[in-house]
């Protein structure tokens, strides 16, 4: 559901490239606080560094369980990088292919999550023109911002009324929703196209990808726990 | 974690040479409804994930993906060395 340039007008791609670097920058900050540990000041005293410098600011410090988070960011990204290049038939000469959004916060929490599926996309806009440049901003929020970190929310709220493999079934097709919803009242408002006629024909087509995408997410992460186990870290 | 990586590894591949080439769903809508020339067409590096000098288009998508496989890691192996040293 990668838009490419042309889709969607300037004053919405640019105001939404604004809101994907706020939510970025968001996600990133919550992202170094879960990764480092302030340092405690006797280390740098002991090790011979001029403590007075930093006086009044703590640094903060990688974790090894950080750095591990980090590596683990880096496989779930490549992971969903590769499976994106899937592009599985539906019907009548269509295809879709896996978003990934769910995957990633059900296996990395909703900002690290986030942060994967922004990484991958704009992985494939510079190095493989697939989505737009100007539209970058566009294309995270409604695949990195809904898909995966809106979505973790709604995982994790399905997940305490019901099975963890249907909250994440159920949570992976909505997301997929969500986004086709948000690409349709974007290109919808931006008058490339009648908003109603967009809308419902991504709604309908996305309803079936949603399906493949509960599925695929459901495996993968099944794979994934199996493969690199949280404790194993 | 060497597991993942073979995983994504043959995932990229089998795409190259399985995946569905029909347009996928908003590619799909927009062709149906009369408003994909309203797209830009880009090219970049790898454009469609292909290797330009590479002419048989399996191989070629295959290594595109390996390529971007490797790319997606790199982003995050750099961040936490960059990290480490600045903490370091």
């Amino acid at each position: 559901m990668h838009i490419p340039d042309g889709f969607i007008d300037p004053k919405i791609s640019y105001g939404l490239m604004g809101a994907a670097v706020a939510a970025l920058g968001y996600c990133l900050a919550k992202v170094r606080e879960a990764v480092t540990a302030l340092a405690p000041q006797e280390a740098f005293a002991a090790a011979g560094r001029n403590v007075r410098g930093l006086a009044g600011k703590s640094r903060r410090m990688l974790t090894r369980l950080g750095e591990q988070k980090i590596y683990r960011m880096g496989m779930v990204a490549a992971l969903i990088f590769a499976a994106q290049m899937f592009n599985f038939p539906i019907d009548q000469g269509t295809s879709g292919h896996l978003i990934g959004g769910v995957l990633a916060v059900v296996l990395l929490g909703p900002f690290a999550g986030a942060i994967a599926v922004a990484t991958v996309l704009v992985v494939q806009a510079l190095f493989f023109a697939d989505g737009g440049l100007a539209v970058m901003g566009a294309n995270i929020i409604n695949m990195a911002f809904l898909g995966a970190l809106v979505s973790y929310y709604i995982y994790a709220g399905l997940k305490k009324h019901m099975w963890e493999w249907l909250s994440i079934g159920i949570a992976a097709w909505v997301s997929v929703m969500l986004a086709a919803a948000a690409t349709s009242l974007e290109i919808g408002l931006s008058g490339t196209f009648a908003l109603p006629a967009v809308m419902g024909s991504m709604l309908r087509v996305h309803a079936v990808i949603g399906a493949a995408e509960a599925l695929i997410t459901i495996a993968l992460v099944k794979a994934f726990r199996k493969m690199a186990p949280e404790e194993a870290q | 974690m060497r597991n993942i990586i073979l995983l994504s590894i043959l995932i990229a591949v089998a795409a190259a040479f399985l995946a569905s080439s029909h347009p996928d769903g908003l590619e799909k809508v927009a062709e149906s409804l009369g408003f994909l020339e309203a797209g830009v067409e880009r090219s970049s590096v790898m454009t469609d994930y292909t290797v330009p000098f590479i002419s048989h288009a399996g191989i070629s998508t295959a290594l595109a993906g390996m390529v971007g496989v490797f790319a997606t890691l790199a982003v995050f192996w750099v961040s936490a060395k960059l990290l480490k040293k600045a903490a370091g």
